[in-house]
């Protein structure tokens, strides 16, 4: 996902300590922790082909070796091929009467390569029956496989026949996982069907491969006749068939389309979904979508003085507050050994924080027992390596950001949230915006032209709307992250 | 226009007055030249082929490579016919035969020499010299070239319905008298 404002300047230290935009991060509001793409479990949910749309269970996508039966990629450049209708004369052009025939063929719109290039004859419905081609090796491919089931199988059983003399009474991860038949069976008491496959014990290949003593004659006109270029393939061509190998294109023949996934991506530590598309291929929509970008704070440079070595310069970011709840935000400077901080990321509010700062629009029901849910799994945050070369004074005194309202945007009459301003901190103010004034003064020791990355930590009142059976009410959480920017390259001069 | 611009339309062309045409330009019967695109023939005449397509913001240069500036002929550059310069196109080749399709945003130095049939991709950049063979396609990011069965279908619908709706909405060049030709 590209995002509007594209120099990514601004980074979010994720839980698991790598720098990522907001827009790339998610945000679990069951251990209110930030996640990436690294730190959480993905999950194939369906397989779908993004040409047809075609929706296939994952038994069927395995069999069809993840591929659609009716849609086919160009084997020159792998773009997808379009059906074209052409009109040819009718079968018998004697006969005045017979109307002209509609004839299909593929054609790719990117190198123009079509399915005429190789000779495959035109088809008449629009779907095809394109010819499939059978590999040569396709016999001997399934011997091998079976040969290494078979030997996987008898593997199994040897280690099953262990482990029935000790009674097993924990699941162990890999019967969560891939649970079998047998496995099942045997759980809920009954006898065991031996598996077809093992009645016979696992047999040799009865033609393996043989290495042979002559080679092939060294074909002389490689070195005599002129290489032409435009008729062999390249190495992506090849390698994009590996059951033909085709070196010349004249053997190039249409690729059936892979099958795309829609994939669910599951905090690691307590297994809840932090993203879950609707299992339709049609839709773009996410029954769950827990994206950092609607629930954490943003942050992005307005403008940065000119950044001299030791020198105070002024920083104008602008904060803006994505939830429905309004929050309030408090900077903290950044440690490098901030291990308590990354433990510690939640914190319950302690109850005279909220009346301090004179937030009247909170409900005042908001309790404030801190959440039940433990992590299944405690993951150790790792250290963020990204060097901190710029302190940034901050101020001691927290601002506060009002909810999202969308309607905002249209409305000129002027705020209606009654905020008093610190003028030393805030110096605009719009909705749920606010721009604050920070005074960042790079290290003395470095050298014009060089990357200028300051940080801090930010800490906001989060509003959790789970409830839970004991918590009926939203509750209130601190919530801290760490903020990266990159400035840009320090100037010479004064 | 300035007056040293001497602009010849055939007849049956449609030529919209807003184009930018610089130069001594001659235009072939059935071309059609859409209002933002700009011929220019600095170096020496151009004369377009009939059934031309030039669409918006496409530039057809005729520029002189460094070597030709002392030679005392002017070269004419002679582009064939059906040719299609997509949006946005820069086409500064030395030699266009006909049939050739120079798709968006692509741009072709004056040292390409352009034969018939090519098709040269959206966006591709042809810069070092060559001569594109017979039904050269260049193709992708990396302008990967092969050659094709056939040389690419003549636009004939499109043409029609441009030549149809183009002088609705736009003023059009005056093609010259047929007398005149004679
Ligand atoms: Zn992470
Ligand atoms: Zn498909
Ligand atoms: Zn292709
Ligand atoms: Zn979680």
């Amino acid at each position: 996902m590209s995002y509007i404002i594209l120099p990514d300047v601004v980074h979010y230290a994720c839980t698991c300590g790598i720098l990522k935009p907001i827009s790339k991060l998610y945000f679990c509001r069951h251990c209110l922790e930030l996640r990436c793409g690294f730190c959480v479990c993905h999950e194939a949910d369906s397989h779908y082909c993004d040409k047809c749309a075609e929706n296939l269970p994952s038994s069927e996508a395995r069999l069809k070796k993840n591929r659609c039966g009716n849609c086919f990629d160009c084997p020159s450049c792998h773009q997808q091929l379009s059906t074209r209708a052409a009109t040819v004369g009718p079968k018998n052009p004697d006969d005045p009467k017979a109307a002209p025939r509609k004839v299909f063929y593929l054609l790719c719109l990117l190198c123009r390569w079509s399915s005429r290039d190789v000779g495959i004859p035109d088809q008449a419905a629009v779907s095809g029956g394109w010819p499939e081609r059978e590999n040569i090796y396709a016999h001997r491919l399934q011997e091998i496989q079976d040969m290494y089931k078979a030997i996987v199988l008898s593997d199994k059983q040897q280690k099953l026949d262990k482990d029935k003399k000790k009674q097993r009474r924990y699941m162990s991860f890999t019967d969560r996982t891939g649970i079998t038949a047998s496995m099942l069976r045997k759980r809920i008491g009954w006898p065991d069907v031996p598996n077809p496959l093992l009645k016979a014990k696992p047999t040799e290949l009865n033609n393996k491969a043989i290495a042979k003593e002559e080679v092939e004659e060294f074909p002389e006109d490689l070195l005599t006749s002129p290489v032409n270029l435009s008729l062999a393939t390249t190495m992506e061509q090849r390698l994009v068939q590996p059951e033909w190998q085709p070196t010349t294109i004249d053997k190039l023949f249409p690729i059936h389309k892979h099958l795309s996934v829609k994939r669910s991506q599951r905090c690691r530590s307590c297994e809840h979904n932090v993203s879950k598309p609707e299992y339709n291929p049609n839709s773009i929509k996410f029954k769950i979508q827990l994206f950092a970008y609607y629930h954490i704070p943003e942050v992005r440079i307005i403008t940065v003085e000119p950044l001299r070595a030791g020198k105070v310069s002024e920083l104008l970011l602008k904060f803006s507050n994505p939830t429905q709840h309004q929050t309030s935000i408090t900077l903290f400077p950044y440690k490098v050994d901030d291990v308590i901080a990354c433990e510690d990321n939640r914190t319950e509010v302690i109850s005279q924080s909220s009346e301090e700062k004179g937030s009247g629009s909170q409900p005042s029901s908001i309790t404030h027992t801190s959440l039940t849910r433990q992590p299944s799994i405690t993951i150790k945050p790792r250290p963020i390596k990204t060097r901190v070369v710029a302190d940034v004074v901050v101020p001691n005194a927290s601002f506060v950001l009002p909810p999202r309202d969308d309607a905002a945007e249209y409305d000129d009459s002027g705020d209606a949230h009654n905020i008093q301003n610190d003028p030393k901190i805030v110096v605009w103010r719009k909705s749920n915006k606010a721009v604050i004034k920070l005074q960042v003064t790079p290290n003395s020791d470095l050298n014009i032209g060089d990357e200028v990355t300051t940080a801090f930590t930010i800490q906001h009142i989060y509003i959790n709307t789970i409830t839970t059976v004991e918590n009926k009410e939203p509750q209130k959480c601190e919530h801290k992250v760490k903020v990266f920017l990159t400035l840009g390259n320090l100037v010479g001069g004064s | 226009m300035t007056s040293e611009n001497n602009i010849n339309v055939m007849p049956g062309a449609i030529v919209c007055e807003e184009s930018k045409l610089d130069g001594d330009i001659t235009i072939g019967s059935h071309c059609i030249i859409h209002p933002a695109a700009i011929i220019s023939a600095e170096a020496g005449p151009i004369i377009l082929g009939d059934f031309c397509l030039v669409e918006e913001q496409a530039k057809i240069i005729h520029r002189l490579r460094p070597e030709q500036t002392n030679n005392e002929t002017t070269p004419v550059l002679i582009i064939g016919s059906h040719n299609v310069f997509e949006i946005g196109c820069t086409v500064e080749a030395a030699k266009i035969g006909s049939n050739n399709v120079f798709e968006s945003k692509c741009f072709v130095s004056n040292k390409v020499n352009v034969t018939n049939g090519c098709i040269i991709g959206a966006g591709c950049k042809l810069i070092e010299e060559q001569t594109l063979k017979n039904n050269t396609i260049v193709y992708g990011s990396k302008c990967f070239q092969r050659e094709g069965l056939d040389r690419p279908v003549t636009q004939t619908a499109q043409m029609d319905t441009l030549s149809k709706m183009l002088p609705n909405y736009h003023h059009i060049r005056r093609p010259m008298k047929k007398d005149y030709l004679n």
